[in-house]
């Protein structure tokens, strides 16, 4: 069994990695308990990721506050749903996150995919990537989606920052879905390795 | 495989960057509870997701944790999940569709059988919110505060996220529909067309489980047509609603004759 630091790199200094015990790992059984002290350390450890992803996604401050907190409260509901043996206790926070930013986006974008169709065919490689992937925390990530071909790393990007699906992103990058889909497996599994997570 | 429909194993790079929807998502799930392989790789690819998610961390807003846990206090959390479900992330949430709103499905083999009943009651219950608060506001009108309290009560279980609608005959006459939410481990009861009773006797709730039969409020007199709603709160998982009549007052235990159970 690993221990709560072990799945991160050490080269991936960046992560916010903490001792078994204190871990979010740890932390999330406890909140499932229903310590509610337990939760507070949770959300001070989630917070700034989950709100970071979601308002890359769903762009308006506003409702990306209002998104964040829900992703907060579901992990305190769900918190006893968390199993550390199918990986981080992050990877599932920020998925949740994730999901619940896209549902918000695509429920009020639900023609999004024609508009796209009409949109313009610059990629934007746009504002919110540019400011996350300038910052220091995120080096080491920026440097390993230097690492992907073009089309695989606008693949990853546009899906999980601009919350496309990979049929608007073929459609925004004239490429055949499947071809898109491919690469943003291959594009990850590059990914996955240059930041050595544990599979 | 048909023509311009990408293999279900090429799809879990777009799975886990949640670039699947509708359908695609609704598939590639399905291929997933069969392939063991996909659910591993997914989670190497997800450990790769959340860096990205990483990456992205900026301040919160002042207050968003505060506000979370003054939230937390008022939410109930899911039991574990039962050790036979081995889906990939079971906790995973999925917006529920429909006029439920924002809400995620409750997650987890315990819950599943709420959640097409939710989806189901979804329409019938907006029309039950209707009839329930139109009901509650012309009821009790001298006591204003009181009913204006009452009414918010009620409002608050038959708008929870997870508000599910279920309904039972009455043996004796008429029907009731309850509307409950287990978040709020609270039902709102309403029932149509009861059999009118002598000032001897009166219709009195129960709850029935394993924690014991528990009185759960008394009907006010079946006026014209619809009775209630009326309110029953502190629900506990196993729990049955019974109607029983009983003498004028009340009784502390319930009846031999049930006229209504509802298992919830």
């Amino acid at each position: 069994m690993r221990t709560g630091s072990s799945r991160i790199s050490p080269k991936g200094g960046t992560w916010t990695g903490h001792a078994p015990g204190t871990g979010l790992e740890a932390l999330l059984g406890q909140a499932a308990r229903g310590e509610a002290d337990a939760f507070e350390a949770v959300c001070r450890q989630i917070a700034a990721p989950v709100f970071g992803t979601v308002r890359a996604v769903v762009r308006d401050r506003s409702q990306s506050e209002e998104v964040a907190q829900e992703v907060l409260i579901e992990v305190w509901r769900a918190a006893s749903r968390f199993d550390a043996r199918r990986g981080s206790a992050m990877a599932w926070v920020t998925m949740i996150a994730h999901r619940r930013a896209v549902d918000r986006v695509r429920s009020e974008h639900r023609s999004a995919e024609r508009e796209l169709r009409a949109a313009s065919h610059a990629v934007p490689y746009d504002d919110v990537t540019e400011t996350v992937l300038a910052s220091l925390d995120a080096e080491r990530v920026r440097r390993c989606l230097g690492s992907l071909t073009d089309l695989q790393r606008q693949a990853v990007t546009l899906a999980y920052y601009r919350g496309y699906t990979y049929r608007q992103v073929a459609a925004l990058l004239e490429v055949a879905a499947g071809t898109v889909s491919t690469r943003m497996r291959d594009g990850l599994i590059r990914l996955r390795d240059c930041l050595e997570v544990e599979r | 495989m048909r023509p311009g429909r990408p293999e279900p194993h090429t799809l879990a790079g777009a799975y886990a960057l949640d670039a699947l929807a509708g359908t695609d998502r609704a598939r590639f799930e399905r291929h997933l509870t069969r392939c063991e392989q996909c659910a591993l790789e997914i989670r190497g690819l997800c450990e790769a997701t959340a860096r990205l998610a990483a990456a992205a961390a900026c301040e919160p807003p002042p207050g968003l944790t505060e506000r979370a846990l003054a939230a937390a206090a008022r939410t109930r959390q899911l039991p574990p999940a039962a050790p036979r479900d081995s889906a990939p992330w079971p906790a995973r949430p999925a917006a529920i569709t429909g006029s439920a709103g924002p809400g995620y499905r409750a997650a987890g083999p315990r819950w599943r059988g709420w959640v097409p009943r939710l989806a189901l009651a979804a329409a019938a219950a907006a029309t039950a919110v209707a009839v329930f608060l139109g009901v509650a506001a012309g009821t009790a009108a001298h006591r204003a505060g009181e009913q204006q309290l009452y009414a918010h009560a009620i409002a608050a279980v038959l708008t929870a996220p997870d508000a599910t609608m279920l309904s039972g005959r009455v043996t004796t006459g008429g029907a009731a529909t309850i509307v409950m939410s287990r978040r709020d481990r609270a039902l709102v009861f309403a029932a149509a067309g009861l059999r009118p009773l002598p000032s001897s006797e009166c219709y009195e709730l129960w709850l029935m489980g394993p924690g014991g039969d528990r009185p759960a409020g008394m009907l006010p007199d079946p006026g014209q047509g619809m009775t209630g709603p009326v309110i029953a709160s502190g629900l506990t998982a196993g729990d049955r609603l019974a109607l029983t009549i009983e003498p004028a007052g009340g009784a502390p235990h319930p009846g031999a004759t049930m006229i209504l159970v509802i298992a919830l």
